[in-house]
Order: structure tokens, then sequence, then C-alpha cells
């Protein structure tokens, strides 16, 4: 038995539960349990009214638990716990029970077995309510600074932002000269700005700013702390060590492009060179292009290398890099623009000019250019004869017919891949991506987010991105880096691992299974004890079963609580 | 093999009156085509496109057969000239094979 005075609601959600589970009969079934002082039903738990009509009873009843069923905590925990809250009572005491989709939405075609169900559900909550204990959440306080790794474009332009909100920011740049891949272009999609003025204007504009400041030749070498309040060292030039307190850390650090082996698609021979090296090459010349000294008349692009590639190959990169396509169309379009007499072939797979870079790819069909498709399992063949490059290519809009086609100059259209940055990844626990970029908790949800809280991700260091779709994502990671920072503190779960001491012997187990480094060695009483460090432990309770001592339990979760719910569940209902 | 040559997209070009760029190869054009000319025209303005004049004298007698009923024009939906395009295809063989015409 237990002396607690717990209220459960259970709610009609105007039909979604009450069309298939009895909700009345839910509420008979379970008005006896063990600590039920008030047992209603409502038909929106979650109306100002209904609020209001818990708020009273608490206060009245004197309750110490509160139990609602209803929809998903996904929607409505925080709602409720700030029902406990203002009616006096811990909001830790409080319990959802989901009815709607883990019950009513689930079992449509079986009203008895689905009140059966409900009246488990909400008895098993009972009893975890019983179980609880209050607790409190931490509350840390923020360091009103941001360190932004990669000063490249998405690296620079979060920088302002963040200094126009007030906040300092600390720039590592692991080259000598910062911009990243922007500062070495000249006209680029979608509006033909020179990459150069872009990287020099926000350069400029970050000089006069004196909440920022920019290291080049720099390196995170060391991550402690958590959320709001990470202490982190820097070396600058390989030597001096600096150490910094920030709040949140933006990672920017960029992509590679494609890095080809001796011979594929013809690299290596004279006349064959990537994109990147060929956009450098035609923002240098004025007028009339030369290769080695000899005048180019005939181009070639072979686009998806090194993107899209065939799963059989050992590595595959699998994704298409987006940028390219568009990238090319819009250097072809330069380069008719330097000399028109140039003619110009596309070999591609498919072609992905994207949403309105389309209009580029039509610029480029209207000028000349000639697009021949190739098949996914039959790529290009590249030689070199004379002073030409020869390339066969088998063109699938003329039934497979294959052509030779001639050309001075073949450009390999290069896709992007992640930088080689395993140092950073360790220092800072980074999660990598199928694909080797960094990853995010979820593309559409929390798309700027990592698993380490207050490290957000930007730019092309998350997977193939334009310019602008670098910067939308720096602008996220800004806004998120702000919201928190500029609140002044971060309130944290309290719904994390505890270790009892008494029971622990140090055996190390649990420190190797945390992903997250969240536990550590302490001495307690004159023995070696392991203690969680609350600000890093999320809770996810991975340690816990790996204790042969059962000395750790999750709050929120414990196993008394767990136990007590799965009797519950398997009480006899009738 | 067929070999491409950028000096016969040249020749076409100049003439100003050849295109077939915006053609994506649907092939309407030689589902009503009356004369079930079925390289006309989309395979041959291809070759056209990327420059191998071999396979286009190849097909002089096609490109003379047309009627220049301009059903398949009508029935294009790239909207692409196509017996305009035929046309200065034929201008050019009178030119280049018959030596009919002089520039
Ligand atoms: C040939 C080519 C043409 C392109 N053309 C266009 C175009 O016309 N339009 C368009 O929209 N996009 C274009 N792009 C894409 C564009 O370049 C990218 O979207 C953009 O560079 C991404 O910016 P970023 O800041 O995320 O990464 P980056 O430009 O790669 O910058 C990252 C920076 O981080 C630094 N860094 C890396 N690791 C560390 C570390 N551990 N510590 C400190 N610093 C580090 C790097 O040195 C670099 O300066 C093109 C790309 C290529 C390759
Ligand atoms: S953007 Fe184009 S070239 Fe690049 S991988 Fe995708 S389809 Fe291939
Ligand atoms: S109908 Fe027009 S678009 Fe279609 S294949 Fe013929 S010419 Fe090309």
């Amino acid at each position: 038995m237990t002396d607690r005075r717990i209220g459960v609601y259970i709610c009609y959600c105007g039909g979604n539960i009450s069309d298939y589970v009895e909700v009345e009969k839910v509420r008979v079934a379970i008005s006896r349990d063990p600590g039920v002082v008030v047992a209603k039903t409502t038909m929106f738990a979650c109306s100002d009214a209904a609020q209001e009509e818990m708020i009273e009873d608490i206060k009245t009843n004197k309750l110490d638990g509160l139990v609602v069923a209803s929809c998903s905590p996904k929607l409505h925990l925080f709602t409720f716990r700030a029902v406990a809250e203002r009616a006096g009572l811990n909001p830790y005491q409080y319990v959802q029970v989901n009815l709607r989709e883990q019950d009513s939405w689930a079992h449509q075609h079986d009203k008895d077995q689905a009140t059966e169900k409900g009246i488990r559900l909400v008895r098993a909550g009972i009893a975890k309510c019983a179980l609880t204990e209050p607790l409190s959440t931490m509350r840390i306080k923020t360091a009103p600074r941001v360190l932004i790794i990669g000063a490249g474009v998405a690296g620079l332009r979060a920088a302002l932002s963040l200094s126009d909100m007030g906040l300092s920011v600390f720039v590592i740049e692991k080259e000598a000269e910062i911009g990243g891949w922007v500062g070495k272009f000249g006209s680029m999609f979608p509006n033909d700005r020179k990459g150069i003025d872009l990287i020099g204007t926000l350069a400029g504009e970050a000089g006069q700013r004196d909440n920022i400041k920019i290291f080049t030749s720099s390196e995170l070498i060391e991550k402690g702390g958590s959320i709001g309040d990470f202490s982190v060292v820097i070396q600058v030039e390989g030597k001096e060590k600096i150490s910094l307190n920030v709040g949140t850390v933006i990672v920017a650090t960029g992509f590679d492009s494609y890095r080809l082996t001796e011979g594929e698609f013809g690299y290596g021979l004279d006349g064959v060179i990537t994109l990147p090296d060929f956009k450098m090459m035609l923002d240098k010349s004025n007028g009339s292009l030369a290769f080695n000294g000899r005048k180019i008349k005939d181009i070639a692009y072979i686009y998806c290398v090194g993107s899209r590639q065939p799963r059989e190959m050992e590595n595959p990169n699998l994704y298409c890099s987006r940028y390219c396509c568009t990238a090319a169309v819009h250097t072809s379009l330069e380069v008719g623009k330097k000399d028109k007499s140039i003619h110009q072939f596309h070999l591609y797979r498919d072609m992905r000019t994207y949403g309105k870079y389309e209009l580029l790819y039509n610029s480029a069909l209207n000028n000349g250019s000639v697009f021949i498709k190739y098949a996914d399992d039959d790529f290009p063949k590249v030689e070199r004869a004379g002073d030409k490059v020869h390339i066969k290519v088998k063109d699938l809009l003329s039934h497979g017919e294959e052509f030779d086609i001639e050309v001075d100059l073949l450009i390999l259209v290069t896709g992007m891949i992640p930088r080689k940055n395993n140092k950073l990844a360790d220092v800072l626990k980074l999660p990598i991506g199928m694909d080797g970029f960094f990853n995010e908790i979820h593309p559409k949800l929390r798309p700027v987010e990592t698993v380490i809280d207050g490290v957000f991700i930007a730019g092309a260091s998350q997977g193939p991105k334009t310019l602008a779709e670098s910067v939308t994502s720096s602008m996220a990671a800004v806004s998120k880096s702000a919201a928190l920072l500029m609140k002044g503190y971060v309130d944290l779960e309290p719904l994390i691992a505890k270790i009892d001491p008494e029971r622990c012997v140090w055996c190390d187990e649990c420190t190797k299974a945390c992903p997250y480094g969240a536990i550590e060695k302490v001495s307690a009483d004159g023995k070696e004890v392991a203690r969680i460090i609350p600000s890093l432990c999320k809770g996810g309770g991975t340690c816990v079963p790996l204790c042969p001592q059962d000395a750790i339990d999750v709050e929120g979760y414990t196993d008394v609580q767990i136990t007590a719910m799965i009797d519950s569940l398997i009480k006899e209902v009738k | 093999m067929t070999r491409v040559d950028s000096k016969f997209i040249d020749e076409i070009k100049t003439s100003e009156s050849f295109n077939a760029s915006a053609c994506m190869n649907c092939g309407v054009c030689t589902a009503v085509c009356p004369m079930g000319l079925d390289i006309l025209p989309r395979q041959l303005f291809r070759y056209v496109i990327i420059g191998v004049e071999d396979r286009v004298l190849e097909n002089q007698e096609t490109i003379f057969s047309c009627l220049m009923c301009k059903m398949c024009e009508q029935n294009c939906p790239a909207g692409v000239n196509i017996t305009e395009n035929v046309r200065t295809l034929r201008t050019y063989i009178s030119r280049k094979v018959f030596g009919l015409l002089r520039n």
C-alpha cells in the first residue's frame, strides 16, 4: 500500500480517445487503485478550464502526485508539468500516460480490448507516480561567448550575426588565410557575385568588430565543460596555447573536393583538370583561354566524378553532391562570356540543377552547350592523342550510340567529400554519418544540433551544400546559440543516471559504455567510486544494465518504478 | 564509333535558323509522322546538336523525304521549329554536297 495522494485525469481528447476507449470504464476501474484520491474524466485535459480544475484539486486535496492519461508527452508533457508547478506540486511528480497514440489510434477495430489496454496503461502510470520523488532541474549559467571553428563563408557569416546580437565570438581557422573555398573563387551562381569580394566584405566587417576575434593557423586541441560553459584550448600557429571559456561551439569546417586517383577519368593526363582548378584558372584569365600555352577551342565536362559512385566500388560515395551540376553549368556560361566560339560538351548522368538553378541550365542550352547523357554503368573513357584529349561516350539519347569527342581541355566535375578532420571529431566527440560528414540529430526537426549539447554544426561540414544553403544553416546555428546564451542560463533535465556509492566497487564497466563521457572516478569515504557528471549525462541509461552491482538507476525510470509498472500492467483487469 | 566534328556545329549554328536545343527526346514527332520517318526529327537533330556530320549526310534520303506537313511541329510539346530545321539541313546539303548554292 501507499500513502501517496494521487489525482488521475483521463482525457476524451474530443473523441480521439473516447471513440475507441470507454473512458468512463477506465476511470471506474482505476479509481480504487492504491494512492488514487481523485479520478476524473475530461473532454480536453489541455483546455484552460481542465487545467484550472486540476490545480484546484491538487490544492484542496493536498495531492502529491498527478497522472494525466491523454495524448503523447511530445505534445503536452510540458503543459502538465507546468500545471503541477502552478499548483505547488513538483513537476517531476507528474506522469503522462499516452492513451491516444499508444491505445485509441492503434486499436480502432476493437473497443473492448482498447479499453482493457487503457486500464492497464493508466494503472502502470499510477504505480510509477506513486514512486516519484521531487526532483529539480540544474541551472547552469551560460558564458555569452561562442567559438566558431572554420572561417569559411558559413563561419564568418555566423560570427557577424552573433556579434550583431552582442555576443562575443572567437573564430579559429586552420589555414593561414580565412575564406574557405568561396574566398578562392571569382563569379559564382546564382547572381555572378565574386566569391573573393563576398569574403572580403565579410572579413572587412568582422575586422571592425571589437567582439570578434579571429585566429588563423589555429586548431582546437582540448574541450572540457559542458553546454553553456565549455572550456576550450586552442593552439595558435603550432605554438602558443590559449584557453577560452565559451557557451556554445559552432563547427563550420566545410568540405574537400573529391580527390581522384591517377588514371581515373584520365586524371593525370595533360589537359585533364578538376572543376575547382579550372574555375580558379578561368577567374585569372582575361580574354581568350589557353592551357599549357595552347588556345582552347573545345571543352568537355564529365559530371558526377566522385559522387553517386557505383555500389560495388570500394567505399563508394553514394550521395549526390548537389552543387556540382549547377557549378559546372554556371562555369560554362562564364566560359561563353570570355569566348563565345568555344564548343562545350557536357557529359552528364542526370542534370540536377534544381529549383531556380534550372534557368542556368536553360541558358547554357540556348548558348550552344551540348549535353550528352551517359549511363550509370558505362562511364566515358578518356585518353590522350597528340595534343588533344579524346573522350568516348555512349549517348543514351541517341540509343547508346558511341561518339568520339576531341577536346583541348577536359574538366572533371568533382563532388564534395568530407574534410579529413579526425582530430577535431575526436576532441569534440562529434558523431560522423555514413557519408563521412558530421551528423545532425535530425535533418528536418533538429537540423544543426548534435548529440553533444551546445555544439552545433553548420555549412558544408554537414554535407554538400551551395553557398546560400551553407549560410542558411549557419544562421540556424546562430539562432540556436543565441537563444541559449542570451537567456543567461540553461536548465538541464534532472532525469539522469545516479550512482549508489555504497554499492559501486569501481569496476569501470559503466565508463566504457557511456557514449557521452559522463561518468568519472571520484573518491568517496576512502574508496573509489563512479560519479555521474550531471551536465553531460543524457539519461540514456546505457550504463544501467551493464553495472554488475546494480548500483545505477536513471531518475524517472528507476528499477523499482519500472518493476511496479510491469506488475500493474499484468494485473487482472476484470 | 562516330567522330564529333565541332566545325560542323559552327557551320550549322551560323545559319541561326537551326535550333533543336529545346528537344527533350520525347518522340511525339516520330509517332505522328505520316511518312513514318523514324529517324526524323529527334535522332537526326541529336546528330546535328552533337556535331556528327557523317551521320547527317548518311540520312539525306530521309531529310529530302520529309513532306513539310508540320504535323510533328504542331504536336511538339517543346516547340521545336522542326520544319525550319529540316529546311536548314536541306540548304546545307544542297550547298555542301551538291554545290548548288553559293554562300
Ligand atoms: C568548384 C566549386 C565551385 C562552386 N561554385 C559555387 C557557386 O557558384 N555558388 C554556390 O552557391 N556554391 C558554390 N560552391 C560551393 C561553395 O563553395 C560551398 O557551399 C561553401 O564553400 C561552403 O562554405 P563552408 O564555410 O561551409 O565551407 P568551406 O568553404 O570549406 O570553409 C571551411 C573553412 O573551415 C576551415 N577548417 C576546416 N577544418 C578546420 C579545423 N579543424 N579547424 C579550423 N578550421 C578548419 C577550412 O580551412 C575552411 O577555411 C562551389 C564549390 C566548388 C568546389
Ligand atoms: S550535382 Fe550533378 S554532377 Fe554533382 S553529383 Fe549530383 S548529379 Fe552528379
Ligand atoms: S516532339 Fe519535339 S521535343 Fe519531342 S522529340 Fe520531337 S522534336 Fe523533340
